[in-house]
C-alpha cells in the first residue's frame, strides 16, 4: 500500500473536490466539512469524470409524497446522467450490487491528506 | 477527459456521423442584430416567453461541457470542437439548436423570428466555424406558412441538410396545415427532422395523453408518445404518398417503441385500410422506406436484448447514431456503439445518416462511406 500525499487539509474547503492524477488514475479527493474521501473520477455508466458532478444531499426512502431530505454532502450525482453515488461505499444509490464507483482510504497526517493505494 | 478515453474512441476504423448537437447562444441578446427592433425586449424575458413548466433536478445542459468565462454550455463552437467532435472522432456533426420548444409560443410571428433570427445565428457563427458541423433550419410551426418561408429563404445553403421541427405541436403532423414545411422541404431537398421540445408548454397539448405529470421523472418516461403520434399521423394520412421524396428523422424520442407501432400499423392496416384508400403499402414499409431514428436517449437493457431490439426494429436501416451534446442525458459513442455488433455498429454510426442526409452526393463526407 502507498500513501499518495494530495493536498493540505486547509487548502480543501468543506465541500469541494480536488481532482488530481495518482498511479495514472484520476481520482476526486473531497471534503464535507467532517470527512475527506477519495473517489475514482470516472463513472461506471459511460466513463465520465464523475467528480466534475454535484456533492449534495438526496431524499431518502419514504412513503409517496413524503419528503425527507438527508445525507447531506454524502452524495456525489454524475454531471452527465445524474446517477447519485454514496461518497463512502462508491455504491450507486439505484443497483448498488452492479454500479459502484472505487474509493480508496484516506488519511490525515501532519495537516495533509493521504490517499491510500492498494 | 482523460487519455484513456482518448484511445477507446480510435478503436473505430470508420467515422461517426452524429445526428444530434445542440448549439446555443452566448446571450440572447446576440440574436438583435437579426431580429427586428419590434421584438427585442422579448428576447431578456426569454424564459418568460418560452415557458417551461417542469422542474429538472439535473439542469438540461452538462455544467462539465461549459465552455468557461461563464458561457452556457454549447454556446461555444471552439470549445464544443474540441470537447465533442475532437474527443470521440466525429466527422459530421447536424446541429439541431436550442430553440426546443419555439412552437409552443402562443405568438407565431415572434416566435418565426425569433427562429430566423436563430438560423442566421448559426450560419453565422457555428457553420462557418468547422466544415464538421452541418445545419438544420429550426422553424415555427405555429404559421406553417411561414415556415415555409424560413425553409426557402435557407434551405439552398449548401451546408443545411435538414428542417427541424419540434416533436411537441397542436395537431399532428400528418395534417393538411402543414403541407406547405413538407412542400419546402421537398422543393430543397431537406429532410424533416423531428426532435423532442415544448410538450406541454404554452399553447401545446399536455405532457402526457392522460395529463400533466408531477416530476420530469414521469415526464420524461413518456416523451416518446409524441414521436409516437407524430410518425402514427404523418403515415396515416398518406404525408409520404403526397411528398414520395420526403425523409422524416424522429430525433431524441427513444427507439424501443417502434416495434411495437409497426406491428399494431401493419395490423390495423388490414382491418381498416378502407379508412385510409390513399396508402398502397402496409405502413411499416414507408417507415422503413422513409423514416429514422437517432439513438440518444438509448433505452438501456442489458445487451442481448439490445441487439435483439435494434434486429426488431431494422436498425440496419433505420437507426443513426446521437449524441445529444451537451445535454444532460447525452450518450457517448464508446457506450451506445460498443454494445453493437461490427456490422450493425458501421450502420449505426455512419452509413445511415449519410444516407438519410444524402452527405457523399452532397461532397459533404471527408473519409466517404466506411471503409
Amino acid at each position: 500500500m502507498t500513501k499518495h500525499d494530495v493536498v493540505g487539509v486547509e487548502e480543501l474547503e468543506a465541500g469541494a473536490c480536488k481532482i488530481t492524477t495518482i498511479e495514472g488514475k484520476s481520482i476526486g479527493v473531497y471534503y464535507n466539512g467532517n470527512e475527506y474521501y477519495a473517489i475514482r473520477n470516472v463513472c461506471p455508466h459511460q466513463q465520465v469524470e464523475l467528480c466534475k458532478g454535484k456533492f449534495t444531499g438526496t431524499t431518502l426512502e419514504s412513503k409517496p409524497h413524503e419528503y425527507i431530505y438527508g445525507r447531506e454532502g454524502e452524495i456525489l450525482t454524475c454531471p452527465w446522467h445524474g446517477w447519485e453515488f454514496d461518497v463512502k461505499t462508491g455504491k450507486a444509490l439505484v443497483d448498488p450490487d452492479r454500479y459502484r464507483v472505487k474509493v480508496y482510504d484516506v488519511s490525515i497526517e501532519n495537516n495533509r491528506v493521504l490517499v491510500h493505494m492498494d | 477527459m482523460e487519455a484513456s478515453t482518448t484511445k477507446k474512441a480510435s478503436k473505430f476504423n470508420h467515422g461517426i456521423i452524429d445526428c444530434d448537437v445542440h448549439q446555443g447562444v452566448k446571450s440572447y441578446d446576440d440574436l438583435k442584430p437579426y431580429m427586428p427592433r419590434v421584438w427585442w425586449d422579448r428576447l431578456k424575458a426569454h424564459n418568460a416567453t418560452l415557458p417551461f413548466l417542469m422542474f429538472r433536478p439535473i439542469p438540461l445542459e452538462r455544467n462539465d461541457a461549459a465552455p468557461g468565462n461563464g458561457l452556457p454550455s454549447g454556446s461555444d463552437p471552439e470549445f464544443a470542437k474540441v470537447d465533442l467532435l475532437d474527443r470521440y472522432n466525429i466527422e459530421r456533426a447536424i446541429l439541431t439548436g436550442n430553440l426546443l420548444s419555439i412552437s409552443a409560443h402562443n405568438n407565431p410571428d415572434y416566435a418565426a423570428a425569433l427562429a430566423s433570427a436563430f438560423n442566421d445565428y448559426t450560419m453565422d457563427t457555428w457553420i462557418p466555424s468547422d466544415e464538421r458541423w452541418l445545419g438544420s433550419i429550426v422553424v415555427a410551426t405555429q404559421d406553417p406558412l411561414l415556415a415555409a418561408k424560413e425553409i426557402d429563404r435557407l434551405g439552398s445553403h449548401p451546408r443545411v441538410v435538414q428542417v427541424l421541427l419540434t416533436s411537441a405541436s397542436r395537431e399532428p403532423y400528418g395534417q393538411r396545415r402543414y403541407y406547405p414545411i413538407y412542400e419546402a422541404a421537398a422543393r430543397n431537398n431537406l429532410v424533416i427532422g423531428i426532435h423532442g421540445g415544448g410538450e406541454g408548454d404554452g399553447i401545446n397539448p399536455s405532457t402526457t395523453a392522460a395529463g400533466y405529470p408531477t416530476t420530469n421523472f414521469e415526464r420524461h418516461n413518456i416523451l416518446a408518445i409524441h414521436h409516437m403520434s407524430q410518425l402514427n399521423s404523418i403515415v396515416c394520412e398518406g404525408v409520404f404518398e403526397r411528398f414520395p421524396t420526403l425523409k422524416v428523422a424522429f430525433i431524441e424520442g427513444g427507439l424501443a417503441w417502434l416495434p411495437h407501432l409497426m406491428w399494431r400499423m401493419d395490423k390495423n392496416f388490414r382491418a381498416m385500410r378502407n379508412e385510409v384508400p390513399w396508402l398502397k403499402y402496409k405502413p411499416s414499409e414507408y417507415i422503413l422506406k422513409h423514416v429514422r431514428l437517432t439513438t440518444q436517449p438509448i433505452e438501456e437493457p442489458d445487451n442481448k436484448e439490445l441487439v435483439q431490439m435494434f434486429q426488431l426494429m431494422h436498425a440496419e436501416k433505420t437507426v443513426m447514431f446521437s449524441t445529444d451534446y451537451p445535454h444532460w442525458d447525452n450518450d457517448t459513442p464508446l457506450f451506445v456503439l460498443n454494445k453493437l455488433p461490427e456490422e450493425m455498429r458501421r450502420r449505426v454510426a455512419y452509413e445511415n445518416a449519410a444516407e438519410m442526409y444524402q452527405l457523399q452526393e452532397r461532397g459533404l463526407l471527408a473519409g466517404g462511406v466506411a471503409k
